[in-house]
């Protein structure tokens, strides 16, 4: 037992120091006395877990989704590269190391090049089917346009500020593992992809646009890096498409919606696609997403889900 | 002078005895948030983001009672978060759930940076407009059955509180406020201050004991 407070004064201010409502002084005369008396050391680990209820008390008040996306991406990006930096599993599979910065991602639909090969029953990028399209480009584009308008430069700004901290994250992870598997064979190829990803994501001459959902509820992001010709396309709160469908990208220019492959959400509703394409800087008017029979479609066969103005 | 933050006591600190609650560990199996903080253990932060998505909502209803504005409130959401990252492989399930655990956390970061505002601006105490703990729990969809009984279960227990017990319970759990502090605000002596939060710990204890909950007896 402590010199400085007795048992029972210690005892009665234990219900305050469970709640932190002790000032300082006291709290230190009664942490002494705890230090030394069991009896009290079990108490106080019962009012711990007793004060720790009354949180349960507050009102539930569910985040805002785009500041609640925001975090997550923050969040995860930092465990990425904390999780590099510690070296706690490295052994991860680097191939799949940005989807995983996302979970429940769905692996990459083309790791170049690869939409063509793997749904081949889609429009090849580059092959620009002139069939006449459902929807006139001039709705695409007021749709998109009234949107980008309710995006507003807000939208770009978060953008912005997610692609900043998603760099200085990924720059962390990408210097660290550069030290640390340097000697490791197996994975240069990994690493290799990891920054050509972070070059996609991150480089000077991305453009970002932010993709608006028609229906509130999905939302997602369009990397565009224009010296690579990648494009990236990430996406939260999609819901998995009826039986028999599937989603479908489309870069839309003036003259042409061109497909940029199919793909299906996870069931917690994320999607990370990616694709390869040359388009010149000045002839993308606009992204979107729809809803599409199985395989895709050579043209959308209906409104957008998502869409951006470039 | 506001006392420093609290320990965790989630965490197994080395040296430590064994958790008093030994009996939760025998009663509560292994629970998928459970699972989730071991793979966190491992440096999967997949199981962060999964760990964020089922319980950000309940971490945010907290910080947000304590705190009032939109980027103080996503800076302590985050570091609530971070800080459970980081400290997974100490996590305890013995010594508490895994919610248990996170709302500790977002409760103490979020009075580590009430403190930190209040010193830095030297603002008032705040005013009447905080800090009344609803009475009625409302359907929380978000949370699962269990969650959601808990909470129902301990708003009853705030609710069968006299009123000035309560108050002094809410104005130094989401407050931040010491009894001094609490004594000033509300122009009772200290004395009754700290016999008024005693008995509303006693009584909440009580009853959440004999409803099951952790923390009792």
């Amino acid at each position: 037992m402590s010199e400085g407070m007795g048992h029972e004064a210690a005892r009665e201010a234990l219900e305050a120091l469970a709640l932190d409502a002790l000032d300082a002084s006291e709290r230190e005369a009664v942490l002494a006395h705890v230090a030394g008396c069991d009896e009290c050391r079990r108490e106080l680990a019962a009012l711990e877990r007793t004060a720790a209820q009354l949180a349960l008390a507050a009102s539930p008040v569910p985040m805002p989704s785009a500041r609640r996306d925001r975090v997550r991406a923050r969040l995860v990006a930092r465990a990425g590269a904390d999780r590099d930096v510690d070296g706690a599993a490295v052994a991860a599979d680097a191939a799949d190391a940005v989807g995983e910065t996302l979970p429940g991602v769905v692996p990459p639909l083309r790791v170049e090049p690869s939409v063509p090969e793997r749904v081949p029953e889609v429009v090849p990028i580059g092959s620009r089917a002139r069939t006449r399209p459902r929807l006139a480009g001039t709705a695409w584009l007021a749709i998109a346009a009234s949107i980008i308008a309710v995006i507003g430069f807000g939208g770009y700004l978060r953008a912005s500020a997610d692609r900043d901290l998603l760099r200085d994250a990924l720059r962390t992870a990408a210097t660290e593992r550069a030290s640390q598997l340097a000697t490791n064979d197996s994975l240069r190829a990994a690493i290799g992809d990891r920054d050509r990803m972070i070059a996609n994501l991150t480089g000077p001459d991305v453009h970002v646009m932010t993709l608006a959902s028609t229906t509130q509820t999905p939302m997602g992001r369009m990397f565009w890096d224009q010296q690579h010709d990648a494009w990236t396309l990430v996406a939260h709160h999609v819901p998995m498409p009826k039986a028999g469908r599937t989603y479908q990208l489309w870069l839309v220019t003036p003259t042409a919606k061109i497909s940029a492959g199919t793909f299906m959400p996870t069931q917690s509703g994320e999607v990370m696609m990616r694709a390869t394409y040359a388009l010149p800087s000045d002839s993308l008017a606009a992204v979107a997403v729809t809803d599409e029979p199985g395989g895709g479609s050579l043209q959308p066969t209906t409104a957008p889900l998502m869409v951006a103005a470039k | 002078m506001n006392p420093p933050p609290s320990p965790q006591p989630y965490l197994d600190p080395e040296g430590a005895p064994p958790a008093a609650s030994s009996r939760e560990a025998t009663r509560r199996p292994t629970t998928e948030d459970d699972a989730l903080v071991q793979r966190m253990a491992a440096g999967d932060e997949r199981a962060l983001g999964a760990l964020y998505d089922r319980w950000v909502d309940v971490v945010h209803a907290v910080v947000a009672r304590v705190l009032r504005t939109a980027d103080d409130v996503d800076d302590v959401v985050e570091e609530t978060f971070w800080q459970a990252w980081r400290q997974a492989e100490r996590f305890d399930p013995a010594r508490g759930s895994v919610q248990t655990w996170l709302l500790t956390i977002a409760r103490s970061r979020s009075l580590d940076r009430i403190r930190t505002l209040r010193r830095r601006r030297e603002e008032p105490l705040e005013g009447d407009d905080g800090y009344v703990i609803e009475q009625v729990a409302p359907s929380d969809p978000g949370l699962d059955v269990e969650a959601s009984e808990r909470r129902r279960i301990v708003t009853t227990a705030l609710a069968a509180l006299p009123p000035e017990q309560r108050e002094a319970l809410e104005l130094g759990y989401y407050g931040g406020l010491s009894q001094s502090e609490i004594a000033e605000r509300t122009g009772q002596p200290l004395g009754t201050v700290k016999t008024r939060m005693r008995l509303a710990m006693q009584k909440l204890r009580s009853q959440l004991g004999v409803l099951g909950i952790e923390g009792g007896g």
